[in-house]
């Protein structure tokens, strides 16, 4: 849709700043438009399931952590 | 199609007008009317579960039993949250969608038109059988908006209508998000891409798939419900070897999600009216999108903090707690980027500005709440007090449905082509926020004090609050007649100053720098240019 195409793709180390960004809300313009452009849905797919599974995983090894010194 | 006739005032001469008379209603395809229909209906069960929470209020003015069996009671309030989640607030947004997505994107109309039309008359049926079910033998529902197992698995016909009415909701949402999603990838204008893209679209685009992927939870819930009820499994029957808590859990992993269903497209509206009012654009647009995008996301690991007092595995309250403090932090970002917009913006405070900041200082408020909540040990004492009910009446009322005022405040000139009436309109908000604050702190310390809520009859040292709590609900029901006044009569009556193309001079987004007011019955037909 954009009139100058830019079809380079972008790096998977890309793909892990945009999903860390929409976890925290912080994003900064410039980044999100390239994101915009150069991420396919697919990959920000995938990267989000894999940083909300991450999200979750850390949560609970943080909680088992607590947990277990506590006992 | 023979009965299409040419209705004169069309803007466009290829273009046809609507069928006349009611006929117009039954069959239109265009998304105005049917975003104008969405709206009426949405305001019509607005009114209905006002007037069950006048009800509600009327009884709870004073300890013991004045008016209704508590029987009766139970349903007044079940019937309440139901019609007014379901009813009010969830269509009241998809007709804010129907008229100003393909507007702001500019796109001719909605993906799939007769999808649209068929949305929104499957809704008028289960009003009909939610208002209905008063009626059967046993009454209405009364299990409460969160119909748990086993109550739920107990009742008479009238649950059974309630989950019809569900089901048939559901699907209208489904199909209405399908449309949404469809026009927001499929339909944009050239030069309309993602980054450009108006918040309310972005906020709608990501409420769109939340509703897909969690209406059918709730879908197979019901029908759990339902076959318990009449098809001899035991799913939620321990005797069966089923789990009644198992219900909640499937019911809260709909319900957190649905919560957000409810106000992030209100998010979406507060970010279009806040720029155009500080006539500023709107601070930290990309974290806006990444902000609602990961509410939307973190959304489906908080629902155990509504399960807090069931009894869970420590470390399974521990996580739950931590995902719902850490899921205020995108909340936290959107209201800081409204307040930056606001900062040393030349504002000014027509009724749309009045309702969003209303709305910021509000809804943030009904967000602390909810982290007091999402902490266990204070919960413990105040799950299922009145302050859970104080809670959710902020982030709702103050919230979902504040900026749906301000949407219409904002968006009707360009609907009708005329000014509202200014001076009722500001009367409505004043009235609005201060009884609305009437109505519900009170309600925080009934519960700190350790009133439950959903009961008919309470103890003498809650009188005080309730007192004034029913007060406050009673001028905050009059106050929304007012609005409809207001809205007859620029709408119907088509009483009103003239607006003008673009009577917010700090809106630029493309309904308002693109087409004239009133917005002609087909815009967009030929594809807009963008710079
Ligand atoms: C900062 C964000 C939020 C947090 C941390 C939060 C937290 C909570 C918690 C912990 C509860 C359970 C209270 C209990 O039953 O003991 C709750 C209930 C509730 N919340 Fe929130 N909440 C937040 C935002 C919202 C929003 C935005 C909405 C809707 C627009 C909402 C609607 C509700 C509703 C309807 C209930 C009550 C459900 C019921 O039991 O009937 N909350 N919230
Ligand atoms: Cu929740």
């Amino acid at each position: 849709m954009a009139s100058e195409q830019t079809p380079k793709s972008a790096s998977p180390l890309q793909v892990a700043k945009a999903v860390l960004g929409s976890f925290l809300g912080i994003r900064g313009r410039a980044a999100h438009e390239s994101d915009v452009t150069q991420l396919k849905p697919a990959q920000v797919i995938i990267a989000g399931l894999i940083g909300a599974a991450i999200f979750v995983l850390s949560l609970v090894l943080l909680v088992r952590f607590i947990v277990g010194s506590a006992a | 199609m023979s009965a299409v006739i040419d209705s004169g005032h069309a803007h466009d001469e290829h273009a046809h007008g609507p069928y006349g008379g009611v006929m117009r209603w039954v069959t239109t395809t265009n998304h105005k009317d049917i975003g104008t229909l969405y709206l009426w209906f949405s305001f019509t069960m607005f009114l209905v579960g006002g007037m069950l929470a006048l009800a509600i209020r009327a009884e709870l003015f004073q300890p013991g039993l004045q008016f209704w069996h508590p029987e009766f009671f139970n349903q007044l309030t079940t019937m309440h949250g139901l019609i007014m989640v379901f009813g009010a607030i969830m269509p009241a947004f998809v007709g804010f969608a129907n008229w100003q997505v393909p507007m702001m994107i500019g796109a001719p109309d909605m993906a799939f038109a007769r999808l649209n039309n068929w949305s929104f008359w499957m809704l008028p049926v289960a009003a009909t059988l939610l208002v209905g079910s008063f009626f059967v033998p046993g009454g209405a529902s009364a299990a409460g908006w969160t119909i748990y197992a086993p109550l739920s698995t107990q009742m008479g016909p009238g649950m059974d209508l309630a989950i019809f009415a569900l089901h048939i909701m559901g699907a209208s949402s489904i199909m209405g998000s399908i449309n949404i999603i469809t026009t927001i990838l499929n339909m944009r204008a050239p030069g309309m891409t993602l980054i450009r893209m108006p918040l309310f679209v972005w906020t709608w685009l990501i409420t769109a798939y939340l509703l897909i992927a969690v209406m059918p939870v709730l879908a197979g819930a019901i029908t759990m419900l339902l076959t318990d009820r009449h098809f001899g499994t035991s799913f939620f029957n321990a005797a069966g070897g089923g789990d009644p808590v198992m219900f909640q859990h499937i019911f809260w992993f709909f319900g957190h999600p649905e919560v957000y269903i409810m106000i992030l497209p209100g998010f979406g509206i507060i970010s279009q009216v806040i720029p155009a009012f500080s006539r500023k654009p709107l601070f930290g647009y990309s974290s806006m999108v990444y902000a609602t995008a990961s509410i939307a996301v973190l959304s489906f690991i908080v629902w155990a903090h509504h399960m807090f007092t069931v009894g869970m595995p420590t470390a399974g309250i521990l996580f739950f707690m931590y995902a719902t403090v850490l899921i205020a932090v995108p909340t936290g970002v959107k209201v800081f980027n409204w307040l930056t917009t606001m900062w040393r913006g030349s504002m000014s405070f027509e009724t749309p500005m009045l309702f969003a900041v209303g709305f910021i200082f509000v809804f943030t408020m009904g967000g602390f709440t909810g982290l007091i909540l999402a902490i266990m040990p204070i919960d413990i004492q105040l799950q299922d007090t009145y302050y859970v009910v104080a809670h959710f009446h902020y982030v709702l009322v103050a919230g979902s449905l504040f900026s749906l005022f301000a949407g219409f405040y904002f968006w009707v000139p360009k609907w009708t082509g005329r000014m509202y009436d200014e001076k009722l309109g500001k009367w409505h908000f004043w009235l609005s926020i201060i009884f609305f604050n009437v109505t519900f702190f009170p309600m925080h310390f009934l519960g700190l004090a350790g009133m439950p809520r959903r009961i008919p009859d309470y103890a003498l040292q809650f009188a005080g609050f309730n007192e004034i709590a029913s007060i406050g609900a009673f001028a905050f029901g009059l106050s929304q007649i007012l609005f409809l006044w207001i809205a007859l009569k620029v709408t119907v009556l088509g009483r009103g100053e003239e607006a003008g193309q673009r009577p917010w001079d700090g809106a630029d987004t493309l309904e308002w720098t693109h087409l004239p007011s009133p917005a002609p019955y087909h815009s967009f037909h030929e594809q807009p240019v963008l710079g």
